[in-house]
């Protein structure tokens, strides 16, 4: 799909959300409680209560515990308007799969409600059903169904599943036949294709080769700007700033913090890795690692700097900088190298640069001590915008030191800028022939 | 979520409007609440919907699973009717040897061992589907929202579908055994259908437990095995003795009785034991069904997704 076409639907969308009301709201989370046993014995026999408990009448909102059980999810709310696509982050265990299958009706909350407007199609079940002995097409059937399609609706969105997932021939071929790869395309083929008005995307954008990503993540902006609403689910935190328009925090069950989602990315990558680190505006320091945590080089400060070696807070268009990654060495290597990715966030979820000083000659003997390796850019060609770039510090080609995993920078502009994507160096002259 | 299908409008319309066009398409609300406190239309009212709502479905589903079962098998078919006939050749073989007395039966042994013995099968069957269905499907179960009727009906659209191959054996044997079909071979299925009934109501009791408890499925064959020897299967029904009382409190003798007469002798034995039971198996259908559905959100929480 054309980018053009893709800018203007966000665009679009983004005017509709200036224009947002309250009966725009396709989900509202009220409250939501969810208590889980980790005792797998006594699981059961509290299964069997709440089962008679529910039958007789006498379950009711509980606010109390019984014994070892803890909450999966406690007191859980937030809104999800039309087109709106929310991030969900937090670490493993902290309640985000179990929010996505209350939200799906699969099981009941424990406290609160959640009303839903709307079809929700999960897209955490990308193959789920599919029988390894019938062929493509009787899956696609039979997968879509499940997920609330009738005969006809399928009939007609059959040959867009089968060109979308690109499989092609192999259609009218037992799907044991199939690749890993493409058994996962046509599961994701199936589930986007049923058009639901919430679609909950769980760590799945992980499928497929990196062309099948960013098609399906244009996929996704096409569908959010056909007003379908997502919550979406993923560590990776690049993902998650350039998927969604929003995003909320959950740590141990409570949902404690919501808003853009590079601020809530911030805060959570804060809180996973890196402890007490400070970032302020172009700058991120690290504090220094134990020695058992360490694996020879740690990497210290992430900045931006001018010519006159200034830290500044943001990049500019056509100026030079450097891009500056300071790091401690605790004893000497040979063969270090620094290696960049940067996204725009809240672009398609594609690499904007690449970089990387192995492929490219910025391989450095270090010695025991504190170092900085510096990307000089004579011209910033960023067009401007917010950009996360992720940062690693390898020996040879595959041993990674340190990595960081977002370090958010901004990227300033004048108005000539704001016509166009990509910042040309040059300058004018004129030749008399 | 597929109470209802929200009414599909034109995706451009959306796009460029920012109020929904169809207004509130479909609004469901989840809550902590039991089963007849929840917020919407009583629970009968969505049961009979989502009964509606889950046929195509689980039709799609009961052709996937025949297609997949029968491409997999080398006898295919055969398999519905290999049972009852090695079963009836091995009682027929006892009785004649003397190892085992059985009392006169109305039609030729051997018929009446075959005719049984489906009966009982399709019985069985019915019992089993409701505890198949969850613990095949627990995995989509616990990832989508579908109609939880779906599977059920379309392991019951098996049973269906086994029970039809079944009466070309019928069939064979009647013509085999010169046995003469009496008119009222015609209500003999609705005889069947109860004794359906009954299997699934025992199934569906017990599927939400046999979905958090793998002992239910353990012990089932165990139950089944004797249970079998306590019903009208290889031999008449008892007239006298402790036995006889034992044969006539099981629940499965009214029904299975019932069918077996209505299309051999036409001369119905136990009218009244028939209704009642009858009466409990489909009564208690109902009952299971939304014992079934308020069950099936806990034992899913307990399924690993």
């Amino acid at each position: 799909m054309d980018r053009s076409v893709i800018v203007k639907a966000l665009n679009q969308n983004e005017q509709k959300q200036t224009l947002t009301r309250a009966d725009d709201v396709v989900l509202s989370v009220n409250g939501v409680s969810k208590k889980f046993c980790r005792d797998l014995k006594r699981s059961l026999l509290y299964g069997v209560q709440d089962i008679t408990a529910d039958l007789v009448g006498l379950r009711r909102e509980s606010d109390r515990l019984r014994p070892k059980e803890f909450w999966a999810l406690q007191n859980v709310s937030f809104q999800l308007r039309r087109g709106e696509a929310l991030g969900l982050v937090g670490k493993n265990g902290s309640g985000k799969s179990t929010l996505l299958r209350v939200i799906a009706g699969l099981i009941k909350p424990d406290a609160g409600s959640v009303d839903v407007c709307g079809r929700i199609a999960p897209l955490i079940a990308l193959s789920a059903g599919f029988n390894p002995i019938l062929t493509g097409r009787e899956n696609i059937y039979a997968n879509m169904s499940i997920l609330g399609l009738s005969q006809k609706e399928i009939d007609e969105r059959f040959d867009q599943v089968v060109e979308f997932a690109e499989i092609g021939d192999a259609i009218d071929a037992p799907v044991q036949t199939y690749s890993s790869g493409m058994t996962a395309r046509l599961g994701f083929a199936c589930a986007i294709h049923t058009e639901p008005d919430i679609l909950l995307i769980d760590e799945v954008l992980a499928v497929g080769d990196a062309k099948f990503r960013s098609k399906c993540t244009r996929k996704l902006a096409e569908l959010r700007a056909k007003g379908t609403s997502f919550i979406f689910v993923s560590h990776n935190s690049m993902a998650i700033m350039a998927v969604s328009t929003s995003a909320i925090y959950l740590q141990k069950g409570k949902l404690i913090a919501g808003g853009t989602p590079d601020k809530i990315v911030e805060m959570y990558e804060e809180d996973l890795f890196l402890g007490n680190t400070k970032v302020i505006q172009g700058k991120m320091t690290i504090p220094e690692k134990s020695p058992s945590n360490s694996s020879g080089v740690d990497i210290t400060s992430i900045c931006l700097k001018n010519l006159e070696s200034n830290t500044i807070d943001s990049l500019t268009s056509g100026e030079s900088a450097s891009f500056c990654v300071g790091f401690k060495a605790h004893r000497s290597f040979s063969a270090v190298s620094l290696r960049i990715e940067v996204r725009e966030v809240g672009g398609e979820n594609n690499t904007i640069l690449f970089l990387s000083g192995w492929l490219e000659q910025g391989v450095f003997d270090i010695s025991t001590g504190n170092h900085e390796i510096q990307i000089q850019m004579p011209y910033v060609c960023f067009k401007p915008g917010v950009y996360v770039a992720s940062v690693n510090l390898r020996k040879d080609s595959s041993y990674i030191f340190d990595t960081v995993e977002s370090f958010t920078f901004v990227v300033r502009g004048d108005s000539k800028m704001s016509r166009c994507s990509f910042y040309q160096p040059h300058s004018w002259k004129l030749v008399t022939l | 979520m597929n109470d209802h299908r929200p009414q599909r409008v034109n995706p451009s319309a959306i796009a460029h409007s920012p109020i929904s066009p169809s207004g509130l398409p479909n609004q469901v609300t989840y809550t902590s609440a039991s089963w007849f406190r929840q917020p919407g239309p009583p629970i009968w009212k969505k049961m009979w919907r989502d009964l509606l709502a889950s046929r195509e479905l689980a039709w799609r589903l009961m052709v996937k699973d025949l297609s997949a079962q029968y491409r997999q098998s080398m006898f295919g078919i055969a398999w519905a009717f290999i049972p009852p006939i090695i079963l009836a050749a091995g009682f027929t073989f006892a009785t004649n040897a003397k190892v085992i007395n059985i009392g006169k039966t109305d039609i030729p042994y051997p018929a009446y061992v075959m005719l049984g013995t489906m009966l009982w099968q399709t019985f069985i069957e019915a019992l089993n589907s409701p505890i198949q269905a969850i613990t095949t499907s627990k995995g989509l179960l616990a990832k989508i929202n579908f109609p939880r009727e779906a599977i059920i009906l379309a392991k019951l659209g098996q049973v269906f579908f086994n029970f039809g191959i079944k009466i070309i054996l019928i069939a064979g044997v009647f013509l085999w055994f010169r046995i003469p079909v009496p008119w009222t071979i015609a209500i003999a299925p609705v005889a069947l259908l109860h004794l359906i009934w009954l299997g699934t109501f025992i199934g569906l009791l017990l599927a939400p437990l046999a979905g958090l408890y793998n002992d239910v499925s353990k012990a089932l064959p165990l139950i089944i095995g004797p249970w079998l020897f306590l019903t009208p299967v290889v031999f008449p029904v008892p007239s006298s003795g402790t036995f006889a009382t034992v044969v006539k409190l099981n629940p499965v003798t009214p029904l299975l009785v019932t069918t077996r007469e209505l299309a051999t002798t036409g001369v119905i034995s136990d009218p009244q034991g028939f209704w009642i039971t009858s009466g409990i198996a489909i009564g208690g259908l109902l009952v299971a069904w939304i014992l079934y559905r308020v069950a099936m959100p806990y034992v899913i929480e307990r399924v690993s997704s």
